[in-house]
């Protein structure tokens, strides 16, 4: 690998790194807002900060490193108490956080960021902190300090054990430097330890074995000490204690220079050893759960979960194969495999999952830049953020859950004065959770707003002609409507919301992930949105059907049961589509007719019990193949209009198999009793372009 | 290479040049071992040398305990420029330190840091 390659991979890994630390920056920024006097949080804002500005610099972004740094100084006056926080502050922080990330994807097709806004950003800081030394909170000595010293500005003497990790030298970092920049700050006593060296044909040339004892007699506070080691702090082992009160004539700086400052270190060293887990401090890098957490790109992963698919397919060929030629011998490698390629799929499914967090948290900031410009007090709650879903789920679900987010604020969420009327808390609350149910997840954003106006809606859907004057639909229709492209209750069109395309994205969105949307509303007590979402995207457990030459899949996990249909049942139904299930009637659709097959009937069938979001639905068959280990394809653009199929798979034998997507076809079932229904009320239909679409399966893919 | 290795009939000398970091440390101990190999008395020429690190002060560590396990002589020679004493010196490598500019040791006594 090339220097230049080497230092562009440098680059993307910092600013994948910057970037996580961007989004941690914000959520302290935001946490701190709520809770201004918080001294850790400020550690975690200038921390964040000192570290986007301290790499950033090494990797050669330059304007970043020194717009940064006059940020962190800012919150290094916080830190020392001569700087408060204020709603200004945050704001400002939070702004110049959009700066530092449009410098950070420069280059990566993202409007550049803006020096006009930077300068003006960072004059305003510059005012803060102006202000805030010339009345200095404690009475002290107002000129701007320069150094990192304690309040007291008294020098005390701090003892330092630090270990470097073992990838510590790998990494770059040179503890040496480190040393050297830890004089800086006053005397210091150094002590080497070697113990740790192994013999010369056991080392690892590359790694750190040595640790040291310090003696640091500095005025400088905890914080500065531990801020020199912060970009190892995280791999290495590190302990700082005072060791004495403040002292005036402390001279170690003298000391220093000289070998006999050992002494001192080596007094340390026995004050710290006590401290020390008697297993010996370096064995901590040898723990496994500080070696397994690796960074992948996600394209990789992307591919890697491709490649199990593929082998899925071939293991499906190769397990029909051995079926055919019955040799025991193949027979059990074919299983072998088989069972070995389920525990891959699980895995690679496993490592595809993702928690909820980050997307949540992202909205923090969304919600507290939308509540200043609406004027609303608002508070965002999360539950469930650690529920984890497919990486491709997660990815697309940030566009939709931001419109409904949007939404609530806008239309839901009264304004002040309303709620003060109606006699609810001034600070309205969205509520962003999610959770595991089944083979789906749950998510939803509830709001304490007004609830939806039912009788807008349906006045507002007539005048747009989406129903017939005088129709008569149910609260669930109703609120259907509001997710017709084009649709709209807002008066007027505002920036963040009320163009009517919001809703209309995002089923679209959630459909695409094959999801649903449900909304309920309580008139002045709120909304909920509830989005529900599989699992996983790219391969799931199928039951494997056919119809005459025709094959199918069913989701396994929402099959209840299957059950026989003979010639004689269906003559009993007076030609309705429904079956007697101990005692309940449950409705069916024949897979032959919905797909226009056109062959002879065998004499028993086969219903699938299937659930579905709403209510039960059989599914008429020939007959159950059994379990099939499905991997999602894409169809073709051409068949994308196809709406009862959510993708194929390719079977052992080479044939193409349909994956039915049975949430839609029952949903088409109910809207097709429906039109009947409203058919004989009024001519409008509730969506005129679903139609029923034939399709046959021999050339879908 | 900022790392050489010369035998001759009865010594071998290592001669570290420039700044001898992490990029030539595997080379280093290879070096270490085969010149222990021939059994000879080793030297390690520190004339040249701008900047010694971490893995560079470890290798010539355990390169000293190696020495004294096999009976084999090994010393630090050459005048290193100041500012790798002071660097090392600042580290708490003082004791290395003390070995270097020329002084033979023999074996481990004085690497007990």
């Amino acid at each position: 690998m090339s220097a230049v390659d080497q230092m562009d991979q440098f680059k993307n890994s910092y600013q994948e790194e910057a970037r996580e630390i961007l989004v941690e920056l914000e959520s302290a920024l935001l946490a701190l807002n709520e809770t201004p006097g918080d001294m850790e949080l400020v550690g975690r804002v200038f921390r964040a900060l000192h570290t986007i500005k301290g790499s950033g610099a090494m990797f050669g972004f330059d304007e970043l490193a020194a717009f940064t740094h006059k940020l962190e100084n800012a919150f290094d006056e916080v830190r020392n108490g001569r700087l408060t926080i204020t709603p200004e502050l945050i704001d400002l922080t939070l702004a110049a956080l959009d700066q530092i990330r449009a410098m950070l994807e420069e280059g990566n097709g993202a409007p550049a960021a803006d020096a006009a806004v930077c300068a003006q950003i960072l004059a305003k800081v510059k005012q803060l902190v102006g202000i805030a030394s010339g009345q200095p909170a404690d009475g002290t000595d107002a000129a701007p300090v320069v150094s990192p010293a304690d309040s007291s500005g008294q020098e005390r003497e701090w003892h330092i054990r630090f270990s470097p990790g073992p990838e510590t030298m790998r990494n770059g970092a040179n503890p040496l430097l480190l040393l050297r920049e830890l004089g800086q700050l006053g005397g210091l006593a150094v002590k080497a330890s070697m113990e740790a060296v192994p013999p010369l044909r056991e080392l690892d040339p590359e790694r750190c074995y040595v640790s040291w004892e310090l003696v640091l007699a500095t005025a400088a506070g905890q914080d500065a000490i531990r801020d020199v080691f912060i970009f190892v702090e995280d791999t290495c082992e590190l302990i700082i204690e005072s060791a004495s009160t403040p002292t005036e004539n402390a001279t170690p700086a003298s000391r220093a220079s000289q070998p006999t400052s050992a002494d001192a270190a080596d007094v340390a060293a026995k004050a710290l050893e006590e401290k020390r887990t008697p297993a010996g401090g370096r064995r901590t890098y040898d723990k496994p759960d500080n070696a397994t957490s690796l960074r992948v790109p996600a394209a990789k992963l992307d591919q890697y979960v491709d490649l199990v698919g593929e082998l899925v397919t071939v293991q499906a060929h190769l397990s029909e194969l051995a079926t055919r030629r019955d040799d025991p011998e193949v027979t059990a490698v074919s299983e072998e495999i088989e069972r070995l390629t389920s525990l891959l799929r699980d895995n690679s499914m496993n490592i595809r999952m993702l928690p909820i967090r980050a997307t949540f948290e992202k909205f923090r900031r969304l919600v507290h830049d939308l509540a200043r410009e609406l004027d609303k007090d608002v508070e965002l709650t999360i539950e469930g953020a650690e529920t984890e879903l497919d990486k491709t789920v997660v990815d697309q679900l940030s566009e939709p859950l931001m419109h409904l987010i949007r939404n609530s604020m806008d239309h839901g969420i009264e304004s002040a004065a309303v709620r003060a009327e109606r006699g609810k808390r001034p600070a309205a609350e969205i509520h962003l959770s999610a959770r595991h149910e089944g083979g789906s997840v749950l998510i939803a954003v509830s709001d304490d707003g007004g609830g939806i106006d039912k009788a807008a809606v349906l006045s507002r859907a007539i005048e747009r002609g989406l129903v017939a004057a005088g129709s008569h639909l149910t609260e669930s229709e109703i609120f259907g409507l509001l997710f017709q492209p084009g649709f709209s209750t807002a008066k007027q069109v505002t920036d963040i919301s009320g163009r009517g395309v919001g809703m209309d994205v995002v089923r679209k969105s959630i459909e695409n992930l094959r999801g649903t949307v449900d909304v309920t509303s309580k008139p002045g007590e709120g909304t909920t949105v509830t989005l529900r979402l599989p699992l996983t995207l790219a391969i799931i457990d199928g039951l494997l059907v056919s119809v005459a030459d025709a094959y199918f899949v069913l989701p396994v996990g929402s099959v209840l049961e299957c059950i026989e249909l003979s010639r004689k049942d269906i003559e009993k139904a007076n030609g309705k589509h429904l079956v007697d299930v101990r005692g309940e009637l449950i409705p069916y659709i024949r897979l032959r007719e919905q797909f226009n097959i056109r062959t002879e009937l065998p004499e028993i069938e086969q219903i699938m019990i299937v659930e579905t979001g709403t209510g039960c639905y059989g599914f008429v068959v020939d007959q159950v193949l059994g379990d099939h280990q499905t991997v999602i394809k894409n169809l073709g653009r051409f068949y994308r209009h196809v709406q009862e199929v959510s993708g194929a798979t390719i079977l052992g034998n080479g044939m193409v198999a349909l994956i039915l997507d049975v949430e839609r076809l029952a949903k088409d079932a109910v809207r097709a009793g429906a039109k009947a229904v409203l058919g004989r009320s009024a001519t409008n239909t509730l969506n005129p372009s679903a139609q029923k679409k034939k399709f046959t399966t021999q050339n879908a893919v | 290479m900022p790392v050489t290795l010369e035998q001759s009939e009865d010594s071998s000398v290592i001669r570290l040049e420039g700044s001898i970091d992490i990029a030539s440390a595997a080379e280093l101990k290879k070096l270490f071992i085969q010149a222990f190999a021939s059994g000879h008395e080793v030297r390690v020429e520190l004339d040249g040398a701008t900047d010694l690190d971490v893995t560079a002060v470890q290798l010539l560590w355990a390169a000293r305990r190696e020495a004294k396990v096999m009976g084999v002589e090994i010393a630090l020679t050459g005048q290193a420029p100041e500012q790798v004493g002071s660097s090392l010196r600042q580290a708490g490598f003082q004791e290395l330190v003390a070995t270097m500019n020329g002084s033979q040791v023999s074996g481990v006594d004085s690497c007990q840091q």
